[in-house]
């Protein structure tokens, strides 16, 4: 570029495309200057968020003074520059690449997924030739089985290997590549590995011809007979917004919405696969239910809730209580409380996956919105795997790592990461605690300045080490501040207030941020409208017991929800699901519908308060909470029910406001003992919610949980068993019936179950202690 | 650019099945390159791996040349997939490569192939009973047009062939 070019001071150049003068930004390409002009370029392997590779030559454009047409992808915009897209010379260009990509591609459009939703389909019906010169035998493909959510037809494949750069470069796993040579390339994983990403399903929407497809969704319907409805994601503290694609009344598959500020382009695969969940009915109620002398009859809504009254009104207020998971809506968290409020009752929590009750209830601290903690340079994980919690969280703070920050970690167990860990304290449930509470040690020691009261004394009896110690100064190097992300770990561990002091603390003396990050599509809703006890609602003891769309799965104390509710005068569910374990404990079902049946507001981790709208029409009989909850406030006669429709109360839960969230640090600390190995209870990613755990596709997948205690090789002496043999993990005379395993993950002196299956039904996990005995089936 | 991500550090494959006199020249191509860069040494480290490997390459031997590196299984499979110089089964103790692109084509390449394939009895792609040669399947231009048809035996060139010629060389292998 010559002198005489003006600089523009906005880092700014004009070039002409087909005529029209557009502003682009230097070193920009050329096909990302016409895409904001609304310009089409033809392309298959250029894709906004993935790397350039300029490999399937399609998107060719005659630019002025170039000997040859250039790929609009990989061609920097030069000021003056006149680029010409739909010329004789770029068309011809364009046709001629269309007609090679054709070559081997199978002419199988009527049996294919992707038909009619293709973007090869579309480019060549717009450039290709409509007859194939073509005449010799195509090529074939053998194909891959990548497990449970991913379709292969490889023989359709293109080579623009997004799929590759997307788990190269999003994902972090590097789990395909491309094989082979010239026309025999072909794109596969490494021998004998497979697809684990929990973002894989994300290859699905970047491949432009059907080679890899929505293995669920597969023959199931075609694109245009698919409604899009626009949705909010139930099963985690993100709120990825998607699509559903219904096809009369039926969900069929999900896709991601694009919002730059939650999940970009992406979805991970719990949000795409967990409406699969919907179609597993077998435990699905649909018609209200009593158990009379231990018989279950269906009886009419109205018979029902007349019987509910009824049992209400027998009771004082504080002698009803409410259970409730974080995946409902706000509506019907705030119908909940106006109800409770009425009764006379506080007892009602939303915190049932929690452990620790002595810190009050409040609204997670976020310091950093999700789109800007990309842009972190130091993270600090306190007790959370990001990954599985929260995986859109987790690519932020990817890119945040591949821009140069470094990333720590306490927890209790070695996790697998997309990034590298500068320092992972790995130690069991009691220690990494101890761990953590060393940093604030060594952070204390150098700032002169200890936190005060107990957790001050318990501070200091700590000893540090040299890694801590490395962490604290950095920590205290003034350039940069950390953000410390305390994940579900920490929420759900009995020492969970303490931990959450020590951030507060440490945030507070080395200038740092804090993002806590809580479970389930709507903490925050249920939060605002006041759905919590002042204290361990198990302190007091309840005659009628309500569960609202929870089950016990979703318990954190499972053994001790399981004897509430059998020991007490009456239990009424409202759910969507009630499985055995369930049904075997409660007196009364009502069938309400799930997040995607429903239209409501769910508030995200973030404070953003998002509208999910119904896609599909729930069951039978069964009837979205809100009018539910309205009709028993109305029988009741409680006012301030006189609701017509959902926008009503919308109105009103518009009004509930995000605000910022302190964490106390005046807590109480006991130095806990645990004998033998400490209980890690931990939740995986696909035993979440209702959904996620009948959801077939996301239970056949490698990365769901199983009916397994994992300790370290190193205690398997002192156990006195082998992996592989069937145990039981005892708790206070309950058994859980698991296969003993060993992995160099686990750390010393820590069992580790998987929470939320039928198997560890029995648990309490506010309780560390357990012992490995012989099975007793 | 792709990211080089984490990996594994367990070295356990690696350490069993790599020769030391493998790993010591893998340490040598990995000190050519940035750290960040280390993908560029997969080239040099196969071929060691090759060498001690009855020159070719197993999945297992794949995956521990990966696992030295510290690079995914992926990238090393690409690599050994794309170049015609390694092999991913069992071949013979002598590789003989005929030359078959245009130069040598238009100069009888046809004609060596046929050749050496009766004589030896095997087709292209194809070790003869004895173990002792194996006819690579596909060479492209090595730059030798000049002495076309030629074929590598062993990493040598022979160029100018006749059958004579052929006959010496793979009379000499046997």
């Amino acid at each position: 570029m010559t002198e005489t070019t003006n600089k523009v001071a906005d880092n700014a150049v004009t070039i002409e495309i087909d005529g029209q003068a557009v502003q682009a930004e230097k070193g920009s390409m050329i096909i990302e200057a016409a895409d904001k002009q609304g310009i089409k370029i033809p392309r298959f392997c250029y894709h906004k968020k993935l790397s350039i590779a300029a490999n399937c030559r399609m998107c060719m454009v005659d630019v002025e003074k170039a000997p040859k047409p250039l790929p609009a992808c990989a061609t920097p915009v030069m000021d003056g520059m006149k680029v010409y897209t739909k010329s004789k010379r770029a068309t011809e260009a364009q046709r001629n690449v269309m007609e090679f990509l054709l070559i081997n591609h199978p002419l199988d459009c009527p049996i294919c997924d992707q038909g009619g939703e293709c973007e090869l389909q579309d480019v060549s019906m717009g450039y290709g030739r409509d007859v194939s010169r073509y005449v010799d035998s195509k090529r074939v493909v053998k194909d891959e089985n990548l497990g449970s959510l991913i379709a292969t037809d490889m023989t359709r494949c293109i080579l623009c290997t997004r799929c590759v750069r997307f788990l190269n470069e999003v994902a972090g796993t590097d789990e395909l590549g491309g094989m082979g040579r010239g026309d025999r390339t072909n794109i596969s994983t490494a021998v004998g590995n497979s697809v684990k990403s929990e973002m894989s399903g994300n290859v699905i929407d970047l491949c432009p011809v059907g080679a890899l497809t929505n293995k669920p969704f597969r023959y199931k319907a075609r694109a245009w007979e698919l409604m899009a409805t626009s949705g909010v994601s139930m099963h985690d503290g993100v709120g990825s917004n998607l699509f559903y694609h219904t096809r009369n009344g039926d969900i069929l598959r999900t896709v991601p919405q694009d919002n730059e500020a939650i999940n970009e382009a992406w979805l991970a695969d719990r949000d795409r696969y967990g409406i699969h969940g919907l179609k597993e009915q077998s435990d699905r109620v649909t018609e209200p239910m009593i158990k009379e002398n231990g018989q279950w009859r269906e009886l009419s809504w109205e018979d029902a809730l007349a019987t509910l009254v009824d049992q209400l009104k027998k009771y004082d207020g504080e002698d009803v209580a409410l259970y409730t998971s974080n995946y409902a809506t706000t509506e019907e968290y705030y119908l909940l409380k106006q109800l409770f409020n009425q009764l006379g009752s506080k007892q009602h929590e939303h915190r049932i996956d929690v452990t620790d009750f002595s810190a009050v209830d409040r609204l997670p601290r976020v310091d950093v919105k999700l789109a800007d903690v990309s842009k972190e340079q130091k993270v600090v994980i306190v007790g959370g795997h990001i990954r599985h919690e929260q995986p859109i969280l987790n690519h932020k703070i990817r890119q945040a790592w591949l821009a140069g920050a470094e990333v720590s970690s306490f927890g209790p167990k070695t996790f697998e990461q997309t990034y590298d860990l500068v320092h992972d304290f790995v130690g069991n449930q009691v220690s990494w605690v101890k761990q953590f509470a060393s940093l604030a040690k060594s952070v204390a020691e150098i700032k002169k300045e200890f936190p005060s009261g107990e957790l001050g004394e318990w501070v200091k009896a700590q000893s540090t080490d040299e890694d801590i110690n490395h962490l604290a100064k950095q920590l205290l190097k003034d350039s940069t501040n950390a953000l410390f992300v305390i994940g579900h770990i920490s929420q759900s561990h009995p020492q969970a207030a303490v931990i959450k002091a020590l951030t507060a603390w440490l945030a507070q003396v080395t200038a740092g941020k804090v993002n806590e990050i809580v479970a389930g599509a709507n903490y925050s809703g249920a939060c605002l409208a006041g759905l919590h006890a002042d204290a361990d609602i198990k302190h007091n003891e309840h005659r009628l017991n309500v569960v609202y769309q929870a089950e016990l799965q979703d318990f954190a104390d499972q053994a001790s929800i399981k004897n509430t509710l059998t020991n007490s005068d009456f239990s009424v569910v409202f759910n969507a699901y009630c499985d055995d374990s369930l049904r075997s404990r409660v007196d009364l079902i009502l069938p309400i519908a799930l997040l995607p049946e429903i239209t409501g507001s769910v508030m995200n981790n973030y404070g953003d308060r998002q509208i999910s709208t119904v896609a599909q029409k729930s069951p039978e009989a069964t009837k979205p909470g809100w009018r539910v909850l309205r009709v028993l406030g109305d029988l009741l006669g409680f006012n301030g029910f006189e609701y017509n429709d959902i926008n009503e109360v919308m109105a009103k839960t518009e009004k509930m406001n995000w605000s910022d969230s302190v964490i106390p640090q005046d807590t109480v600390v006991a130095d806990i003992k645990v004998k033998g190995l400490a209980l890690y209870p931990h939740r995986s990613i696909y035993d979440t919610d209702c959904l996620t755990r009948r959801s077939a596709p996301l239970q056949n997948s490698p990365l769901a949980s199983s009916d397994t205690v994992y300790v370290n090789e190193k205690d398997l002496l002192s156990i006195g068993f082998s992996a592989g043999d069937l145990v039981s993990v005892e708790q206070e005379g309950r058994f859980s019936e698991l296969t003993l395993a060993v992995s160099d993950e686990i750390p010393e002196g820590s069992a580790m179950v998987h929470l939320g299956r039928d198997s560890t039904l029995s648990l309490d996990s506010s309780n560390f202690n357990v012992s490995i005995i012989g099975a007793q089936s | 650019m792709y990211q080089v991500n984490p990996q594994q550090t367990d070295k356990a494959l690696a350490m069993t099945l790599l020769t030391e006199k493998t790993r010591n020249t893998i340490d040598q191509w990995l000190t050519k390159y940035p750290h960040d860069q280390r993908r560029s040494a997969v080239i040099g480290a196969l071929h060691a791996a090759q060498d001690q490997n009855q020159g070719w390459l197993s999945e297992e031997i794949m995956k521990a040349v990966a696992e030295y590196l510290e690079i995914p299984p992926v990238w090393v499979y690409e690599a050994a997939s794309f170049y015609s110089m390694f092999f991913t089964s069992p071949v013979g103790k002598n590789k003989v490569a005929i030359c078959t692109n245009i130069s040598c084509m238009l100069r009888g390449a046809d004609k060596v192939v046929k050749y050496a394939e009766s004589k030896l009895g095997i087709k292209l792609g194809e070790t003869t009973a004895d173990g002792q040669i194996t006819l690579i399947k596909e060479e492209e231009c090595v730059a030798a047009c000049v002495g076309a048809p030629m074929m590598i035996i062993n990493g040598h060139y022979h160029e100018n062939l006749t059958e004579e010629k052929i006959d010496e060389l793979l009379g000499g292998l046997a």
